[in-house]
C-alpha cells in the first residue's frame, strides 16, 4: 500500500510534527492518477471501497457535450486539448481532466440545428427582419414540397400531408423568430470546431463530458489563448 | 471585470452565465447572482448582493453552509488572501487556587470579500462550516468594526 490520504503525516497548524500512532489503512488509500489522454477508448474498472466501481479512463476520444443555451446534448469527438488553468504540462501532453478546455467536433450540433430550426448555421445572417422570415417561410414551403413524394405512401390524404408539412415548417419558422446565436459561435461552427469545457472527471467515471463554452466564459478563454499564442 | 484575475474563469456554481432567459426568485434583478440567507437571523451584507466578486467559500454567495458552532473573536491578522486570524480569549479555572488564568486560542477563518476593510482589532462573528482548507473550518458571518488600536491587546471574553 503506497499512497495514503490520511492526514497523519501532515504537520499541525502550529508547525509541530504529528507522531505516528497507527499504520496505514486500506480505507484511506489513494491511487495513482489516471492522466487520461486523447486516443482510442481505453477504460479500466477499479474495485473501490465497499465493492463499488470506479472507471479509470486511460484514453478517451469522445464524450457527451451539452449546448447550454439551446439545452441539448450530443455525443462528439474530442479533437484537441487547448487550455488548462492549473498546468500547462497537461495541455502539452493532451491530458483530459475536469476543467480543461478542449476543441470538439461541431457536426452533430450543426445537424441538430438544421433539423430543429430548418436552416444551416453557416448560412446565418446577423440581422433578421420579419420580412426576411416571411420570405424564408415561403421559400421553405416551395422547397419542402418535392420531399413529400418520398413519404407519400405513409400519408393517406394529400391535403392532410400538405397541412402537416405546413405546420411543421411553421413550427420551425416560429422557433427561428427572435432567435440568435452569437457571432463567435457562428465562426466556430463554420470551422467545424467548438470550444468546450470538461465538467466530468474522466479518471473517476470514465467519461469525458462537458459543455460548450459560450458568452463571457468563451470570451475569457479565447482571450487567454490569444495571449498565449503571442508569447 | 476585476474579479476575473485568475487563470480559470471565475463563476458561481449554479449560475448559468450564458443563460438568455433569466430565472426569477432568489436571483437578483438586473444581474444573475446567487445570494442566499445563511439563517440564524444573520443579515446578508449589501456588498454580497450587489458585489461582483466570486468566492465559492463565501457563506452568502458560495457553496458553504453555516452549521455547528457560532463564535466571536477579535481579528489579529488580515495578511492572507480571503482569510483572517481571530483571537479568542477565555478564563481557565484552577481548582487548587480557586482562581482563574487567562488563556487564548487563535483561529483561522475564511473572510469573504463582502467584508471589506476588516482590520486587526475588529470584532467578528464566525460560524462553523465544513473544512475549507487544512486549518480553516470557520467563516466570517458578521463584522463589527472597532476604533482604537489597542483593542487587540485587551482581554475580551465574549
Amino acid at each position: 500500500m503506497g499512497i495514503s490520504r490520511a492526514k497523519d503525516k501532515k504537520r499541525k497548524l502550529t508547525g509541530g510534527k504529528r507522531k505516528k500512532w497507527r499504520s496505514k489503512r486500506q480505507a484511506r488509500i489513494g491511487r495513482p492518477p489516471a492522466n487520461t489522454k486523447l486516443g482510442p477508448k481505453l477504460i479500466r474498472p477499479v474495485r473501490t471501497h465497499g465493492g463499488n466501481t470506479k472507471y479509470r479512463a486511460l484514453r478517451l476520444d469522445s464524450g457527451n457535450w451539452s449546448w447550454g443555451s439551446e439545452a441539448i446534448s450530443r455525443k462528439t469527438r474530442i479533437l484537441d486539448v487547448v487550455y488548462n488553468a492549473s498546468n500547462n504540462e497537461l495541455v502539452r501532453t493532451k491530458t483530459l481532466v475536469k476543467g480543461a478546455i478542449v476543441v470538439i467536433d461541431a457536426t452533430p450540433f450543426k445537424q441538430w440545428y438544421k433539423q430543429f430550426y430548418g436552416e444551416n448555421i453557416g448560412d446565418l445572417k446577423k440581422k433578421k427582419g420579419e420580412e426576411k422570415v416571411k420570405q424564408e417561410k415561403e421559400g421553405e414551403e416551395k422547397k419542402e414540397e418535392p420531399n413529400p413524394k418520398q413519404i407519400r405512401q405513409q400519408w393517406k390524404n394529400k391535403n392532410e400531408r400538405k397541412k402537416k408539412m405546413k405546420k411543421y415548417i411553421q413550427k420551425k419558422v416560429k422557433r427561428r423568430e427572435g432567435h440568435t446565436i452569437s457571432k463567435q459561435l457562428i465562426d466556430q461552427f463554420k470551422k467545424g470546431k467548438l470550444f468546450a469545457s470538461i465538467s466530468s472527471r474522466p479518471g473517476q467515471c470514465g467519461r469525458c463530458d462537458g459543455y460548450i463554452l459560450e458568452g463571457a466564459e468563451l470570451d475569457f478563454y479565447v482571450h487567454k489563448l490569444k495571449t498565449r499564442k503571442k508569447k | 471585470m476585476t474579479e476575473q484575475n485568475q487563470r480559470a474563469f471565475q463563476k458561481q456554481k449554479g449560475v448559468f452565465v450564458s443563460d438568455k432567459r433569466r430565472v426569477l426568485g432568489r436571483w437578483v434583478k438586473g444581474k444573475s447572482r446567487l445570494v442566499k440567507k445563511i439563517g440564524l437571523d444573520f443579515k446578508t451584507p449589501k456588498e454580497a448582493i450587489e458585489g461582483t466578486y466570486i468566492d465559492k467559500k463565501c457563506p452568502f454567495t458560495g457553496n458553504v453552509s453555516i452549521r455547528g458552532r457560532i463564535l466571536r473573536g477579535v481579528v489579529i491578522s488580515t495578511k492572507m488572501e480571503r482569510t483572517i486570524i481571530i483571537r479568542r480569549d477565555y478564563l481557565h479555572y484552577l481548582k487548587k487556587y480557586n482562581r482563574f488564568e487567562k488563556r487564548h486560542r487563535n483561529l483561522p477563518a475564511h473572510c469573504s470579500p463582502c467584508f471589506k476593510h476588516v482590520k486587526p482589532g475588529d470584532i467578528v462573528t464566525i460560524g462553523q462550516t465544513r473544512p475549507l482548507s487544512k486549518t480553516v473550518h470557520f467563516n466570517v458571518i458578521k463584522w463589527e468594526p472597532q476604533q482604537g488600536v489597542d483593542a487587540v491587546k485587551q482581554f475580551r471574553q465574549f
